[in-house]
């Protein structure tokens, strides 16, 4: 038997691409777009949430002194509508930026798993020839 | 630079040879000197700030995937503050927290940056980080690295507060913890230091991706000038202190840093780039290639075995016991190998496979030059002659055996025919 050396360049580097960044691209191309992005975007919002809790514990630490002083003077719609703001925003924002990086991880992973098919398929066609 | 490029060559293929043991090494000791400097830095509680505990934790380290150095620098600082207060190990869970949900998903695959960042912070070299980031990795990685200086900046805040800490008592445990957190928020030098390292990244990133000649070198020219500049301007407008002798040395070394990564990652030849332009049904296609410099490592072949009657050794041949043959044997062997070192030679887009293979065929292609050095310009050959006698004078096989070396340079790569001198 003899051996293609331009056979075998394909399937190392297409071997090199399937233990590195293309591990993490199949797992991405196994899902609809809608799907990954939602997926994310909803993984985004548990940490945004679990992040802003934690922000707001140390702040309230902080403030607690302030806080209990003026307890009755304060307006606690008021301050509950602006932490919501700020949760609002933070989470919103956080959101956005999530939905646009996946986005773009998507079709990149989507571009370079069409790569990898289209030499998958040069490597099937190469054995065809044989 | 040839002998550069040979040395590169030579570092690789030791890497590529030994690369299962090199990079547990590596990263065996890129934990032990983070668990060290950890230590240092902090080392409130007794029982982590001792030899055999970070050689057991670098040792785990230099199996597992890089990200346990991160997880367990992370474990080991909150076990120091947990140490010197439950309040502060508190707070500095919930940065790393934050830090963890909002920041590192977008770049897992950073903790080299993440480890790097504090580590060279606390070793007085920073301004290093933010341009090899931008040199090797991708713009999230400013992330990263603005992780990696908050990181640095709690540890040595905790620090500070230490004295301070230690003197509240338990009742004043709210009062700790607004302390740490006011301290830290406030921290404008912190501030100034990531919007000043992220800006780098992504300039010196946008620099050397653009299609100019010596890309990376501007990039880390105007990385490091912005840099400074950033520094200097935030020194100003918040009255940070920062020395900016410290932060021009800083600079330089980082300049000097980059170049040595740019020899061993991104190594080409600007004066023969080619231009070419072609098209297909739906393109124009406009092209600028340039070739990556590098020399093939001189490389031994056997050219012939010869096979001795008599029981006498050789001229000039020596005591060897490296090359036995049958015990008792009366013939002689003589192995001649050829090594062939081109000078000056450069091999088109860094395919080292070629001349691997066939030393002389990949000097065939002829006349390229590195520097302007003409490819002919010699090849260097040096004969081997070793010569295995039966004798008695073997001190480990009851053999004599000899081993003649014959250096010859020749002028030309495909002849061996230069003058020869013979090595004792």
């Amino acid at each position: 038997m003899v051996l293609s050396e331009e056979r075998i360049i394909l399937m190392t580097r297409m071997a090199s691409y399937e233990q590195g960044e293309g591990r993490d691209n199949v797992k991405i191309g196994n899902y609809f777009r809608s799907d990954y992005i939602t997926v994310q975007v909803l993984k985004s919002i548990v940490c945004g949430t679990i992040a802003f809790l934690i922000m707001f514990g140390l702040y309230m630490i902080c403030n607690y002194k302030e806080f209990l002083e003026n307890l009755y003077e304060t307006d606690l719609f008021a301050f509950a509508r602006e932490v919501l703001t700020r949760f609002c925003t933070m989470v919103g924002g956080y959101t956005v930026l999530t939905y646009v990086v996946c986005t773009w991880k998507y079709v990149s992973a989507k571009k370079s798993l069409k790569c990898y098919y289209h030499n998958l398929k040069k490597l099937g066609s190469m054995y065809k020839d044989r | 630079m040839t002998v550069l490029l040979e040395m590169k060559e030579r570092l690789k293929l030791i890497y590529s040879k030994s690369e299962v043991f090199i990079v547990p090494i590596v990263k065996f000791l890129l934990a032990f000197i983070t668990f060290n400097t950890l230590n240092d830095i902090m080392g409130y509680m007794a029982l982590l700030d001792d030899m055999k505990i970070v050689l057991i934790a670098a040792l785990a380290c230099s199996f597992l995937p890089l990200g346990a150095i991160v997880l367990l620098g992370a474990v080991f600082s909150l076990m120091h503050m947990y140490a010197l207060s439950m309040e502060v190990a508190l707070v500095g869970l919930g940065v790393y927290l934050i830090m963890y949900l909002l920041f590192f998903r977008f770049s897992p695959k950073d903790s080299l940056v993440v480890v790097f960042t504090p580590l060279l912070c606390a070793l007085r070299i920073p301004y290093v980080i933010p341009i090899v980031v931008g040199l090797l990795c991708v713009p999230s990685s400013a992330v990263s690295v603005g992780c990696g200086v908050a990181v640095y900046y709690l540890l040595v805040l905790v620090t500070e507060s230490a004295p301070n800490i230690r003197t509240m008592g338990k009742e004043e445990a709210l009062d700790k913890i607004r302390l740490l957190v006011e301290s830290f928020v406030a921290n404008k030098a912190m501030l100034v230091i990531i919007a000043a390292f992220a800006i780098t990244v992504v300039v010196v990133y946008l620099i050397r991706r653009m299609s100019v000649n010596y890309a990376w070198t501007i990039a880390m020219i105007a990385g490091a000038m912005i840099n400074t500049v950033v520094l200097l301007v935030g020194d100003l407008y918040y009255e940070i202190n920062l020395s900016v002798g410290s932060v021009l040395l800083g600079s330089l070394l980082a300049i000097a840093v980059a170049k040595v990564i740019e020899f061993f990652r991104f190594c080409v030849d600007y004066s023969r780039t080619e231009k070419v332009q072609f098209e297909d049904d739906e393109y124009y296609y406009y092209v600028k290639a340039v070739p990556k410099m590098a020399v093939p490592v001189p490389s031994r072949t056997v050219k012939k075995i010869n096979t001795q009657r008599s029981g006498e050794p050789t001229g000039g041949a020596r005591e060897d016991s490296g090359y036995s043959g049958g015990k008792g044997r009366q013939g002689a062997r003589t192995v001649t190998t050829e090594r062939s070192v081109p000078r000056g030679t450069v091999q088109q887009g860094g395919r080292a496979g070629t001349a691997d293979r066939d030393m002389s065929g990949s000097m065939q292609q002829g006349g390229r030059t590195v520097s302007g050095r003409p490819r002919s310009q010699g090849a260097r050959t040096v004969t081997t002659e070793r010569t295995g006698g039966g004798g008695k004078n073997d001190r480990n096989t009851g053999r004599t055996q000899g081993r003649s070396v014959t250096i010859g340079r020749t002028a030309n790569s495909q002849s061996n025919s230069g003058e020869e001198e013979e090595w004792p």
